[in-house]
């Protein structure tokens, strides 16, 4: 009996939790709903956590002002690994959490399945990082590139390579969406300039020993190497390449705009060329932002910190110009965004991708990024 | 190709053909022993190179950051995860040794996960440096640069896999662990303590792997959570090259698969996207053909 009763008591215990959870979630129904999509597992589970930090931060402030319209905006965050799989279901989640809008996506290679999902249900998605050229293609209208697209990143890498003098690339990637598409333009668009692609090689995410790439590049003849792919990839190929004994240039693409990659590469890193993304430490208004995301998180602000904390601006921006949480109406206002930043103007084309590039080269001296003049 | 360019390969193929060989022996010895794919093999490698990567950074304030730094880290790292192995088959293998073999393959693949995911909580999923002051220095062979690194490297590698294939034919502990792998019944009513040999394997294989995951580290440069994945699957297929259950198989089938890797790459018209292409068709070619592998002996269905 005694044990009997027990157990009753736990019910009852249980049950007034429940209830207690119900009625939470119901007080929560009057709220503006944002999802962010990130890798929040996996290779770049760095990067999404700083995409997740810095969106938090700027709504945050926003609810610490009274909230948008007179509504509170919580966040649910889903995790689509950098994995095309994850990210459907990831985006499936969020659709039937009943989100207002969503915010994120790193990978374009897991980006690009979600557009779909996204469109069908009709729901505002501002891309933060992904910039591959195919997401502008799959875009149903209610999707946003708050950077540099692909083929803006490639423009401006031919850019470099004539100013420093190449007449022969090696071109890199890492086979995924974003790398592959941004090694396809560039090795493109440098031909059409007059360049010679030497060599155009493949790696596997994940893998350590480069040595079979690095020796095909140094007998193709290639002056200078640009690499498509991501910062731990990236500073594996520069070590070797330096170790094997390559003196030409090496080049990154922006998804390798992270401290973690100067520490890494050492002193091999030394001397290389980057297509920065605007980060905290190259923008001049960005310091107070910087102090106070170390200060919150205990971490350095990553390189999307910056853009992150814009486009969570940016949807609160177009939320208040919408007057309402219609997404019709908030798409609208994305449209119409004349936003300005902490990385700068975000304006969209008729295409929804960015009216100017954000991209800037820049080159390691000393262990740091300098802008490359 | 020229000879240049076959001689680059040839020692990047022998470079990490020995990383291949060194986890490999592991997965072998395991499975050798009580016939279980140990998928967590990986994972011990990945747990190795972080434990060698927090002794050499508290060493390195005292001894530098120089091959003494490197020798501490990997021996202090091979003994830790040596026992984590151990503690590994005491909690987790050993309460499966007579289920299924299903059960336990799949619990291999939970000791993984839980490894994997303790370290992408501990780390943050960051790619930690790992600075050393080796240098690129070497000796050049016309145009080929080989770092003196990467011939330590080789050797030390050959030299662990000697000592181990010494231990395991030369010594009471080594017969003990090759009766256990033929019939662990009957070795038990000889008076073999079962457990302690099949702990001593797990520690041996674990050191191994640990020892491949320091000097993986120290070489490349860079340490994250996720550097066992593609490193265990393919050690494994080394392993099976090799043979199963075959400590010099699994030396073998270590060196042909990063010889493999670093001229098929280099092939004309085959571009180095092929490479994985490669390994993994040599594994189902091997599985479908010759599932012993090289050197491995048929197994025989006890019932």
């Amino acid at each position: 009996m005694v044990v009997s009763f027990k157990r009753l008591a736990k019910r009852l215990a249980c049950a007034t939790a429940l209830a207690g959870l119900a009625m939470t979630t119901m007080a929560a129904a009057a709220d503006i709903k944002i999802g962010i999509v990130a890798p929040m597992t996996g290779q770049l589970a760095s990067e999404g956590q700083d995409m997740e930090n810095a969106v938090k931060m700027a709504i945050d402030a926003v609810n610490a002002k009274g909230g948008v319209n007179g509504d509170k905006i919580i966040t649910t965050t889903a995790d689509d690994a950098c994995d095309p799989q994850q990210a459907v279901t990831a985006g499936s989640k969020l659709v039937s959490e009943g989100v207002t809008a969503i915010v994120g996506g790193y990978c374009s290679g897991a980006v690009l399945p979600t557009l779909k999902i996204y469109g069908d249900a009709g729901i505002p998605f501002v891309i933060i990082g992904a910039n591959s050229t195919k997401l502008v293609a799959a875009n149903q209208g209610n999707a946003f590139l708050a950077n540099s697209t692909g083929d803006m990143q490639a423009t401006t890498a031919v850019e470099l390579f004539k100013k420093n003098g190449y007449k022969k690339i090696a071109v890199v990637d890492e086979g995924d969406a974003y790398s592959s598409d941004l090694a396809k333009l560039t090795a493109e668009a440098f031909k059409s300039a007059g360049g010679e692609i030497a060599a155009k090689e493949t790696t596997t995410a994940g893998e350590q020993d480069y040595s079979a790439v690095v020796t095909k590049i140094k007998s193709s003849g290639a002056d200078a190497v640009f690499w498509t792919a991501y910062h731990a990839g990236g500073a594996l190929l520069t070590k070797q390449l330096r170790q094997a004994g390559f003196q030409g240039g090496i080049v990154l693409g922006d998804g390798n705009n992270s401290p973690e990659y100067l520490e890494i590469a050492g002193s091999a890193g030394e001397g290389v060329y980057l297509l920065s993304p605007p980060t905290v430490d190259l923008l001049s208004g960005a310091a107070d932002f910087k102090a106070k995301y170390k200060e919150t998180y205990g971490r350095d602000a990553g390189a999307y910190a910056a853009l992150s904390h814009d486009v969570g601006d940016l949807i609160v921006d177009a939320i208040t110009r919408a007057k309402s949480a219609n997404q019709k109406a908030i798409i609208e206002a994305l449209k119409a965004s004349d936003f300005k930043g902490l990385a700068g103007e975000i304006k969209f084309t008729d295409k929804n991708t960015l009216q100017t590039s954000n991209f800037r080269p820049v080159v390691a001296k000393g262990g740091r990024w300098v802008a490359a003049e | 190709m020229t000879l240049d360019l076959v001689i680059q390969q040839l020692v990047n193929g022998l470079i990490v053909g020995s990383f291949y060989a060194l986890i490999a022996l592991g997965y072998s010895m395991v499975f050798g022993v009580i016939k279980l794919l140990n998928f967590a093999h990986g994972d011990i490698y990945m747990s190795g190179a972080f434990v060698g990567l927090i002794v050499f950074s508290f060493v390195g304030i005292w001894v530098g950051n120089g091959w003494l730094g490197v020798v501490c880290a990997l021996l202090v790292s091979m003994l830790a995860v040596g026992l984590l192995g151990v503690v590994i088959e005491r909690f987790v293998y050993r309460p499966m040794r007579n289920a299924p073999r299903l059960s336990i393959l799949i619990t291999a693949l939970g000791a993984s996960m839980v490894l994997n995911g303790t370290a992408l909580a501990l780390t943050g999923g960051r790619h930690y440096a790992f600075n050393t002051d080796l240098g690129f220095a070497g000796v050049d062979i016309s145009t080929v640069h080989i770092t003196y690194t990467q011939m330590v490297l080789v050797a030390a590698s050959i030299a662990l896999m000697a000592g181990m294939q010494a231990f395991v034919s030369r010594t009471m502990y080594g017969k003990a662990m090759r009766a256990v792998s033929i019939d662990m019944g009957a070795s038990r009513l000889m008076g073999i303590d079962v457990d302690r040999v099949i702990a001593l394997t797990f520690f041996m294989g674990s050191a191994l792997a640990a020892g491949g995951g320091v000097m993986a580290g120290a070489y490349y440069g860079s340490v994250h959570f996720f550097m066992g994945f593609i490193m265990g699957l393919k050690a494994f297929t080394a392993a099976v090259i090799g043979g199963i259950g075959s400590v010099p198989g699994a030396m073998l089938g270590g060196l042909l698969l990063g010889l493999l890797e670093a001229f098929g790459s280099s092939l004309p018209f085959v571009g180095s996207e092929w490479r994985d292409v490669f390994v993994f068709g040599a594994l189902i070619l091997f599985l479908v053909f010759k599932p012993t592998g090289l050197l491995g002996r048929s197994v025989v269905e006890r019932v």
